[in-house]
């Protein structure tokens, strides 16, 4: 698994790729910079920190765009490249190569979407306890888009395409306006674990920070589950 | 090998086989890539023989299990490649298109094939594959700086490095110099007489002659002959063969073959050429040199012109 994981990780980072997603990421730093430098009152710093920069900009933008071009790319680019024969004409069980390309997407995926997050959560004044939240939350989000998004590589050729819509329609639209929706938002739950660890004010339809993980692991597993299927149906060329 | 849909003299089945594909068939959409196909294989070099689009390619990706049968089944060293997962470790696959880990040395794609099928010491075999092919494991170049021929080689190097039992080779021969196709050849040969079942695709009537093996003749989706090449071959030459000859007097060189009773038409195109349609090829072949010193007649040329790959193809189907 480790060599799978080292070849996958090796033709994920691309130069092109990890200096867009940065640069989306230097514009929360920014964000959160203008933020700090602000005569915004306490209130309104911390609604603007928690709701604006770290729910809206972070958590339903950095983080799921970011884990969706890693992602979608580990298994999608081989396909595309038709270098997928290769891993796929291995003995190595199938559950074996998703888990190896959704850690090979996570490890990348992760410090491209959190560390700008962060440092923009701490530059705009954040209090300890919700940079850590952020971080907390970042991360499961970061792990349960990464597992998503995995097969969707697989599953279609405009993997991005249909990734962005399912952000900007379910999780930005659908699950802010309907409570049965955000009980399949992976934003909903990471917010929910940010509000939680951050002591901030909860959103809209949060859930219990026990609830949260346990979706957010449900999600993982049954993702990955799902990508092995496919990869194991998968006609490949 | 035996092949149900063949229209080849039957060959005896394989005393040990590893390949068996019973009434398989593959529709991608609309199209039919493979129809009815039957046949088994046993160790030692099989060519698999047809010209572009005859589904040579289709039929080798479910021998791998890369892509599933339709219908009828297919068994590799007996069980279901497409769903048998320890079959893979005992596969070794060069697949038809060129495309290579472009940013690694040859040494580590091999060294990574070697890897994923479990190869304890990957480096030593990674060494000593690219030796077979005449690479050195020493370059330091990425495979994005090869030449087709040498990025062949890389392939052929990663589907042997485990060892495996069976050898499926999609047209590895392509972008080959003269030289290094011999050289492939002679390993092939190698591989078949070490026991492997391998089995190699090709577009190339000459190319497939020089394995000296068992042949598998595919055309249109379907399976056209089977069995030893010379059988192939002579029923090849029993096809009728239009030629168009050159020579000083055309029109009595054409009478006198017609006399010979090696020519069954000619057509006469003008004093110096005529076409002439043959059954007797071997005959034909004999006889021409013979009548042309007989009447004292200059030969200048001879060519056929039907004896392209697809005109042959077309011939075993249509039969």
């Amino acid at each position: 698994m480790a060599l799978v994981y080292r070849l996958l990780l090796r033709s994920l980072v691309t130069r092109a790729r990890v200096i867009a997603l940065s640069a989306i990421g230097l514009v929360g730093i920014l964000l959160g910079l203008a933020i700090g430098v602000s005569d915004l009152s306490a209130a309104d710093r911390s609604h603007a920190i928690t709701r604006d920069l770290l729910g809206g900009f972070g958590l339903n933008l950095v983080v799921p765009v970011t884990a969706l071009v890693f992602a979608s790319a580990a298994f999608g680019d081989p396909t595309d490249d038709r270098t997928m024969v290769y891993l796929w004409l291995t003995p190595i069980p199938r559950w074996r190569l998703v888990a190896a390309g959704w850690a090979a997407a996570l490890s990348v995926a992760a410090p491209v979407a959190i560390l700008p997050v962060t440092v923009a959560a701490a530059v705009a004044g954040a209090p300890g306890r919700l940079v850590a939240g952020t971080v907390a939350g970042a991360l499961l989000a970061t792990m349960g888009y990464t597992a998503l998004f995995l097969g969707l590589g697989l599953l279609v050729r405009r993997a991005l395409a249909w990734g962005l819509a399912y952000v900007l329609i379910w999780e930005l639209a659908v699950a802010r306006i309907s409570k049965g929706a955000a009980r399949m938002s992976i934003s909903v739950y990471s917010r929910s674990v940010l509000s939680d660890v951050g002591q901030v004010v909860k959103p809209l339809n949060a859930a219990a920070v026990s609830t949260s993980l346990i979706v957010l692991g449900v999600t993982v597993v049954a993702a990955m589950a799902l990508t092995t299927r496919t990869l194991t149906r998968a006609d490949v060329a | 090998m035996t092949a149900a849909a063949a229209v080849a003299p039957p060959a005896e089945a394989p005393a040990v086989t590893t390949i068996a594909v019973d009434r398989l068939s593959k529709w991608l959409g609309p199209v039919v890539a493979l129809s009815d196909v039957s046949f088994t294989i046993g160790p030692g070099v099989t060519a698999l023989l047809g010209p572009n689009g005859a589904g040579k390619s289709t039929l080798l990706r479910i021998l791998c299990g890369l892509t599933g049968a339709s219908q009828g089944t297919v068994r590799v060293l007996g069980v279901d490649p497409r769903t048998d997962l320890a079959l893979r470790g005992r596969l070794g696959l060069v697949a038809q298109q060129e495309s290579l880990f472009e940013q690694l040395r040859a040494v580590d794609i091999v060294a990574l094939s070697a890897g994923l099928h479990g190869v304890a010491d990957s480096a030593s075999a990674a060494r000593g594959a690219l030796e077979l092919v005449d690479l050195d494991p020493a370059d330091a170049r990425p495979v994005r700086t090869y030449s087709k021929g040498m990025r062949q080689r890389v392939k052929v190097a990663a589907a042997v490095v485990h060892d495996p039992t069976v050898v499926v080779l999609d047209e590895p021969l392509e972008g080959l110099d003269p030289r290094q196709r011999v050289r492939m050849i002679e390993l092939f040969v190698h591989l078949g007489a070490q026991g492997r079942t391998v089995l190699v695709s090709s577009h190339v009537l000459d190319e497939v002659e020089r394995f000296g093996s068992q042949v598998l003749v595919l055309a249109k989706g379907r399976l056209a002959a089977s069995g030893d090449f010379r059988a192939i071959r002579d029923l090849m030459d029993e096809r009728p063969h239009r030629l168009r000859l050159r020579a000083s007097d055309a029109r009595r060189l054409a009478a006198a073959l017609m006399a010979g009773g090696t020519v069954v038409g000619t057509h006469l195109e003008a004093v110096d050429s005529v076409l002439v349609d043959t059954v007797l090829v071997g005959a034909f072949r004999r006889a021409l040199p013979r009548a042309a010193a007989a009447e004292g007649i200059r030969l200048l040329e001879v060519t056929p012109l039907d004896d392209d790959l697809d005109s042959v193809f077309r011939y075993l189907v249509d039969r």
